[in-house]
């Protein structure tokens, strides 16, 4: 006896189905069934999971996967399961699926019996007769032959009664009837899941639910001689599924991806066309002749991409920067990735890093593993990508480029909100639970921490929202877009996957997400933001408008000494990358004096190799080298019968350690001797989220791979605790390569072009981890002056401005006030011209909203004018709510007269500075704690800056404005950071004291610490923090304000706090 | 700490002395606080019961002055004119009315003015002062701008402007101000000096829907007090239907000599004036209390009160005898209901569940707002019924034999010592138990037609499985 199951809802409808597709392939398996089809509501999200599962199952004699998808109406039609017969009806049923979510907004799709029938070639149909069946007739006739009735037995109490009725119908229009289950989820016990997500979706309760639920937990996958039994009236419906599922020749196998080919002129190959490009590149790059180096490798990788044939994808990515870099639009980016580190990218002008300046980086792409996709992502200006990604479609068309998806899969956190609901928890109660995460990972909640909320995990009903909280988290909640992978086709994308709308306006994306693309080998470019380019670019362009060159990534000065001696000096803020806190306490110790070192900088201070204990035994190395050049490390070696040298060949670079993904890959395959099949499952082991856990399995073999080949097993552990490290967090080489050339670009800038530095990182704001107060105590630090923002002389922009001969300053623009709209510095802008020459001629011209001038005359912008911060409100007040009429604008009088008035009481400077920090989040007249000093020198507190002074061990008490506050992933420790007139103090608090203090450093804007100084031999400075006190209260002393009762409700940040909140990170 | 929503997010919408300790303010997002004291007890804020709260207040502030108003959200204004030498003076009656409310449990700020806002300033920010008449503005002069009762934005520009206490704004010329701030601003700082006036209104709302006889000489015989009742139900039957409402909850109140008052609440199942009918439900009420109405030394007054009413039409439009009948059946509800009780008359209410003893639940007939729930019913032409007319209360155990597992139905049973062999049987129908109460067995019902032609509805407790040998099977109920 045998049985296809054909009517299959997984949990990629979403809040319908409660198992994964895998779930569902497997138990297929396990019960012996011919043949599992997939299909989801007007959805193909979840085949590719459930083909992969197919894939790795092992079963003897595994059912035949069959992909197919529900089609849902909204015009009245009953549900109809759709199984494509071969490729071409596949491409045509998801061309259907398209036509219906692109007429319906993001993640719905609107379909009516009409669109059927215009892609209804090759599709085998299965009508499912609703609950009341009415009459089928008409719609069976319509849909001629190569369409079934499905019958189901489900318990309802009329089982029979209906099968006679259906039987009855098929007879009379000559279709034939089909046994399906309607299964909802692989195995009864997820019945309570089920009901749990359809309570999500209904938003109801459990208790309130009622008949929204199913009545009984009969819709999972049955054993065939159970289905036998059930349809032992009518047991040619059975037999009917076998003979369907025969019906079908389509697998997943045959989807073939094709480059697209638009970048190939005609008359000439893809290998031709990049190699021509090549060689003009090359020309370009070395105009006295390509040195042999670089020559060798060119031919070398030309030969390796022409024989894997992805020259295609070379031309794509390189046909995307060339519309990036073409002098019309000038858009800096560069790419990274293994592929992006050839000889080749470099020729292209997708990546500036020279090969031949730089050794090693170059071979790691002819060596990458035959199976390893070509892998280019490339980071665009953030602020202009979206330019990139609208070209892309321009050029492409919509049917042929698309984002990828990303899978949104319910959190623990998220899980235990939705779940709790369902029990009828109060917003309260799950709160807390939820609350219990600091960042938004983790899976499942602990019984520890479910009493850290204050519930009691005893409490049954408490118990049992985080027992299926657990159960839910992993499960997709819905699809979004991709950052920034777009996959491109040669022939009809959207015959290959469903396309729909996203949230964003011109934006579209794919149903699969990138491991599903992964799985069917289809590759994708990463077309990504990054805001230090934007940074960078603006930087160049300011550079370039006050009298220097013009610079690009590739012409900056090459490894200037400058530049690292200021790195080694923690001197980073504004440095892409390396101005974190456990950065910029790296830098000191790892003392970078070339290119390499900062791609090692950039990779070492990771959750991955800190979590696999890969720092210190670096620097030991590190250290020993600095001090004795000639420092030859010692590698463990294999069995004498084995290459001595084959670690380091591995690991040279790094002193043993390994540090990159690649050398983790590495090790392995030569030194484990892992297959290249294990190799893979190692890597996607590592990378992806669903395979969180399985890593373990590779714990046995690896070790014992390693001993065999002579290895000392604690070595063998060591290295695979290391690896293992990089799990969740693994950051390969050729991505740190190019992240490196931007940490050497932009801080190249910052050493020699301070004022055009600090003016383009706040004109690029957000980004990085500073905010604009550290921006500018930095440049002036660096001396460089920074002026006001003034309504008589700034831009929108922060610009530079040079008086005179002297240096160059940084006049702040309009953009740093809070509240100021573009278009009305738009209109400053314009009417200046010459200047204006008071107030009144300033408010006639612009003629802006009243707002507009006040929100200007809070942030003391009209000093230009001569009036400070209230003189310059209470003018503003007195302007007319609304303006004249254009017509009688023309007038041009004046409609106020003269008023003469008594002078206002004058601001004191403390008032100036709390002022000036909410509109502008900065004040460059003081730092807010100079007026507490006296108080604090009384108390003997130490400046911040002068916290190292007091030595190694030292006591100190320092109090200072919380500047951020960061707990990296699953670190023992919080950093804070502190900062005052002097300077910042870096504070480190051990995670034991954060729950005694717990208040002070979740709620203190103004923070005395008290602890122990600790001075590393690099001149680190840490306050070890043993006691905290929120003197925030000490703030309120600036204003002269009587202090007020706070008006009741929610306000905006900036009416409640004195300051800008902190930063944090996780 | 109470937490309100707005925005879509919570936030502190009072908070305790000791959360305020803690370095939590009004205002502050709820996720913040949290973050800084994880233990917080939170209830969420209820507007209504606020708002409830506050009218109490005025109620209750009727024993200081008859002119009480309610200035929400937590304010209440009394008007003393005149009242004040009966509490011993303003200073006295001041500690006596914050003293008194404090004795309930609230933290209580108060202070006397000529005018409101001044009063409301004070009270805000200077409690327990007494303004002397006409020198308000003195005393107001060291209270901060946001004493003012303007716009917040109006007051942080004053702020802004340096213009920190009102004896700084009250220093600016009066043309300065209003060419920044508005004519009206200037106007309201004049009242707010009581150099403009505005008459106080009362706000408390009075009972408009009321009729009361006072007698001269205490009455105490029932016909007495009934043709008064009669009479009362006719002005209060007149004053509704002027405005076009009709009673749905009436309360008489019986004013004793000696100062004892009785309540009596009636209830009507729909919207009436009808005096007679008022009048005949009222008497069955009176015959049917527990402890009778005692008139003692008699009632000097009498009144009747609508609670709740709604729109009802004119009387006298109606001549669809549907509608009679219905409104025959109200008044049979009604008078059953006045006199076994609300609890005795009920009507069934169709639930949302699958659990065949729970889809119906008795509720007070007169609770109209189910009236009109249909029964949908899952039924088709030409089918039986699936659910059986009659269900017992409590299931009844049968031994039922030779049924075929898994699924099948029993060939016989016995029930009350009766053997019934089944002739035909249709089912099952499998109905899960709520498994997030208590877990509880799988049922699986069946239709059963005995071979005398008597039809039941069994179900077996319970699925055939590797645990459950035996499940056992109950009659559930009976098909007509």
């Amino acid at each position: 006896m045998s049985y296809a199951e054909l009517a299959v809802t997984t949990n990629y409808s979403f809040l319908r189905g409660a198992s994964h597709p895998g779930d569902f392939v497997e138990q297929a398996a396990a019960l012996g069934y011919a043949a599992i089809g997939i299909a989801d509501r007007n959805s193909l999200a979840g085949v590719v999971r459930a083909f992969t599962a197919w894939e790795e199952c092992e079963a003897e004699d595994r059912p035949r996967l069959l992909v197919g998808a529900r089609l849902v109406f909204r015009d009245g039609t009953p549900d109809i399961l759709a199984y494509p017969r071969d490729r071409a009806a596949y491409g045509r049923l998801c061309q259907l699926i398209s036509r219906g979510k692109l007429r319906a907004p993001k993640g719905e799709c609107f379909l009516e019996l009409g669109d059927l029938f215009d892609f209804r070639e090759g599709l085998l149909l299965i009508v499912i007769p609703p609950a009341e069946i009415g009459d089928l007739k008409p719609l069976l006739a319509g849909l001629g032959a190569d369409a079934w009735l499905a019958a189901s037995m489900l318990h309802t109490g009329e089982d029979r009664r209906r099968l006679k009725a259906l039987m009855r119908m098929a007879r009379q229009s000559k279709t034939r009837l089909i046994a399906v289950n309607d299964a909802l989820y692989h195995h009864s016990d997820q019945r309570q899941l089920q009901d749990i997500v359809t309570c999500i979706r209904e938003h109801v309760t459990l208790a309130s639910a009622g008949k929204r639920l199913e009545a009984n937990a009969e819709r999972h996958l049955k054993h065939p001689a159970e289905m036998a039994r059930l349809f032992r009236a009518c047991p040619e419906a059975l037999e009917e599924t076998l003979r369907f599922a025969e019906c079908i020749s389509f697998t997943l196998n045959e989807l073939k991806y094709n480059y697209p080919h638009e970048p190939v002129p005609p008359r000439k190959t893809a290998d031709q066309h990049l190699r021509d490009l090549t060689e003009a590149g090359l020309r370009n790059k070395y105009p006295q002749g390509v040195p042999n180096k670089v020559r060798d490798l060119v031919e070398k990788e030309l030969a390796f991409i022409a024989q894997r044939g992805i020259a295609h994808y070379f031309l794509t990515v390189h046909d995307i920067v060339a519309y990036a870099r073409h002098p019309d639009r000038n858009i800096l980016c560069q790419g990274r990735g293994s592929a992006a580190n050839s000889a080749v990218c470099y020729a292209l002008g997708v990546t500036a890093i020279d090969p031949n300046n730089f050794e090693g980086l170059f071979e790691r792409f002819l060596n990458a593993d035959r199976k390893e996709p070509p892998d280019i992502d490339v980071d665009f200006e953030h602020e202009r990508r979206e330019e990139v990604i609208q070209h892309i479609y321009e050029r492409y068309g919509h049917r042929r480029a698309a984002l990828t998806a990303t899978v949104i899969r319910y959190r623990s956190r998220s899980a235990i909100r939705e779940v709790g609901k369902v029990f009828g928890l109060t917003e309260d109660v799950t709160g807390k639970l939820a609350d219990t995460q600091w960042g938004h990972h983790g899976d499942g909640l602990s019984e520890k921490q479910v009493r850290q909320a204050g519930s009691d995990p005893a409490n049954a009903v408490i118990a049992r929202a985080v027992h299926y909280a657990g159960q839910l988290t992993g499960f997709p909640r819905h699809l979004s877009q991709h950052v920034g992978g777009f996959v491109l086709t040669e022939d009809y994308l959207d015959s290959m996957v469903p396309i729909g709308p996203a949230a964003m306006e011109k934006r579209y994306f794919i149903e699969w997400d990138k491991d599903d693309l992964d799985a069917l080998d289809i590759m994708k470019v990463d077309v990504l933001a990054l805001g230090m380019l934007t940074c960078i670019r603006k930087a160049f362009d300011l550079i370039h408008h006050h009298g220097d060159e013009r610079f690009t990534l590739a012409s900056v000065p090459k490894e200037k000494a400058e530049v690292y001696e200021m790195l080694c000096q923690a001197d980073a803020i504004g440095v892409f990358q390396v101005e974190s806190r456990a950065q910029m306490s790296m830098l000191p110790r790892l003392r970078p004096e070339k290119f390499y070192d900062l791609v090692i900088e950039v990779a070492i201070v990771r959750p991955g190799p800190i979590q696999g204990n890969m720092v210190r035994p670096y620097l030991k190395c590190r250290k020993q080298f600095l001090e004795d050049r000639n420092f030859v490390f010692d590698y463990p070696k294999p069995g004498p019968q084995h290459n001595q040298g084959e670690l380091k060949e591995i690991l040279h670079k790094t002193f043993g350690v390994p540090l990159f993904q690649e050398q983790a890959m590495k090790i392995a395959s030569i030194a484990a001797g892992f297959s290249s099949k294990q190799v893979n499952g190692l890597r996607r082991a590592m990378a992806t989220f669903r395979n969180v856990g399985t890593i373990g399995e590779y714990r046995k073999p690896f070790i014992e791979g390693m001993v065999k080949r002579g290895y000392d097993p604690k070595f063998a552990e060591d290295c695979f605790e290391q690896i293992k490290g990089f799990g969740s967090y693994g950051f390969p080489e050729s991505h740190a390569a190019s992240f490196s050339l931007l940490v050497y670009v932009s801080a190249w800038i910052k050493k020699f072009h301070p004022a055009a530095f600090a003016a383009a990182l706040l004109n690029s704001q957000p980004m990085g981890f500073y905010a604009p107060a550290e921006i500018v105590r930095d440049a002036r630090e660096h001396g460089v002056t920074v002026h006001h923002p003034d309504a008589a002389w700034s831009d929108w922009d922060n610009t530079l401005e040079r008086d005179g001969d002297r240096a160059l300053a940084v006049r702040l623009g309009l953009q740093q006030i809070d509240g100021f709209a573009e278009k009305d510095a738009d209109t400053i802008m314009k009417t200046r011209g010459n200047g204006y020459t008071d107030f009144d001629d300033f408010a006639r011209r612009t003629a802006l909203s009243r707002r507009a001038y006040v929100t200007l005359a809070e942030a003391d912008a009209f000093r230009g004018f001569g009036l400070d911060r209230r003189e310059g409100l209470w003018a503003v007040r007195r302007l007319p709510d609304d303006r004249p009429l254009p017509l009688f604008e023309r007038l041009g009088a004046p409609d106020q007269g003269e008023e003469s008035i008594a002078p206002l009481p004058a601001m004191p400077l403390s008032e100036h500075v709390l002022a000036d920090y909410r509109s502008i989040r900065l004040s460059l007249k003081a730092y807010p704690t100079e007026f507490l000093r006296p108080g604090f020198d009384a108390e003997g507190f130490t400046p911040c800056g002068r916290t190292g002074d007091l030595g190694d061990g030292a006591f100190a008490r320092v109090a200072g404005v919380v500047l951020m506050r960061q707990r990296p992933g699953e670190g023992k420790a919080i950093f804070i950071t502190l900062s005052d007139e002097t300077g910042i103090c870096n504070v480190v608090m051990w995670t034991q004291q954060f729950e005694r203090f717990r208040k002070e450093v979740m709620g203190a804007r103004l923070l005395l610490v008290e602890g122990k100084v600790q001075v590393s031999p690099e001149k680190v400075v840490h306050l070890m923090a043993e006691r905290l006190v929120d003197r925030s209260a000490d703030l309120r002393l600036l204003s002269g304000e009587m202090l007020t009762a706070v008006a009741p409700g929610p306000r905006h940040p900036r009416n409640v706090r004195i300051l800008p909140p902190s930063r944090d990170f996780h | 700490m109470i937490a309100g929503r707005a925005n879509n997010s919570l936030y502190i919408a009072a908070l305790e002395e000791r959360a305020g300790r803690l370095g939590l303010y009004k205002g502050q997002p709820l996720a913040n606080a949290r973050a800084m004291a994880p233990a917080l007890n939170v209830r969420s804020a209820d507007e209504k019961q606020d708002a409830a709260l506050l009218e109490g207040m005025v109620e209750w502030c009727d024993r200081f002055s008859p002119f009480v108003a309610a200035d929400p959200p937590d304010g209440l204004i009394l008007d003393i004119s005149g009242a004040a030498h009966l509490f011993g003076g303003e200073a006295a009656m001041l500690n006596l009315v914050t003293q008194k409310i404090g004795a309930q449990g609230f933290a209580v700020q108060a202070a006397i003015a000529g005018t409101i806002p001044a009063a409301r300033a004070l009270a805000k920010f200077a409690a327990l002062h007494i303004a002397a008449p006409g020198a308000e503005a003195e005393s107001l002069k060291r209270l901060p701008v946001s004493a003012l009762d303007a716009d917040e934005k109006i007051i942080a520009a004053l702020r802004r402007a340096g213009l920190k206490t009102i004896g700084q704004v009250m220093a600016r010329e009066r043309d300065e101000l209003a060419a920044r701030f508005g004519k009206a601003f200037v106007a309201e700082l004049g009242i707010l000096f009581g150099h403009e006036d505005r008459p106080l209104n009362p706000r408390r709302p009075l009972p408009d829907l009321m009729a009361e006889q006072r007698f001269a000489e205490p009455i105490v015989t029932g016909d007495a007090i009934a043709a008064s009742l009669l009479s009362l139900a006719q002005s209060l039957g007149d004053i509704l239907e002027q405005r076009g409402l009709g009673l749905r909850r009436l309360e008489a109140s019986f004013f004793r000599a000696d100062g004892a008052v009785r309540r009596i609440e009636l209830r009507l199942g729909g919207a009436s004036r009808d005096a007679d009918r008022v009048m005949r439900l009222l008497q069955e009420k009176l015959e049917k209390l527990h402890d009778p109405l005692d008139p003692g030394f008699g009632f000097d007054l009498i009144r009747l009160e609508a609670m709740l009413t709604e729109r009802a039409k004119a009387a006298d439009s109606d001549f669809d005898s549907n509608e009679n009948a219905r409104s025959e059946i109200a008044y049979l509800i009604d008078q059953l209901t006045a006199r076994h009780g609300e609890a005795r008359v009920l009507r069934f209410v169709q639930q949302d569940t699958h659990i065949p003893e729970a889809q119906s639940v008795g509720i007070p007939a007169q609770d109209r707002d189910f009236a009109q729930q249909p029964w949908t019913a899952r039924h088709r032409k030409n089918d039986p019924p699936l659910r059986p007319l009659r269900l017992f209360e409590k299931p009844e155990e049968i031994f039922a034999a030779l049924d075929t597992p898994p699924d099948g139905a029993p060939a016989f049973f016995r029930w009350r010592r009766a053997r019934f062999d089944v002739a035909r049987a249709e089912g099952p129908e499998r109905i899960a138990m709520e498994w997030w109460r208590k877990e509880k067995p799988t049922r699986d019902y069946f239709r059963v037609e005995t071979k005398e032609g008597q039809r039941f509805w069994l179900y077996r407790d319970g699925l055939y499985d590797a645990v459950n040998l035996h499940p056992r099977w109950y009659l559930h109920g009976v098909f007509a």
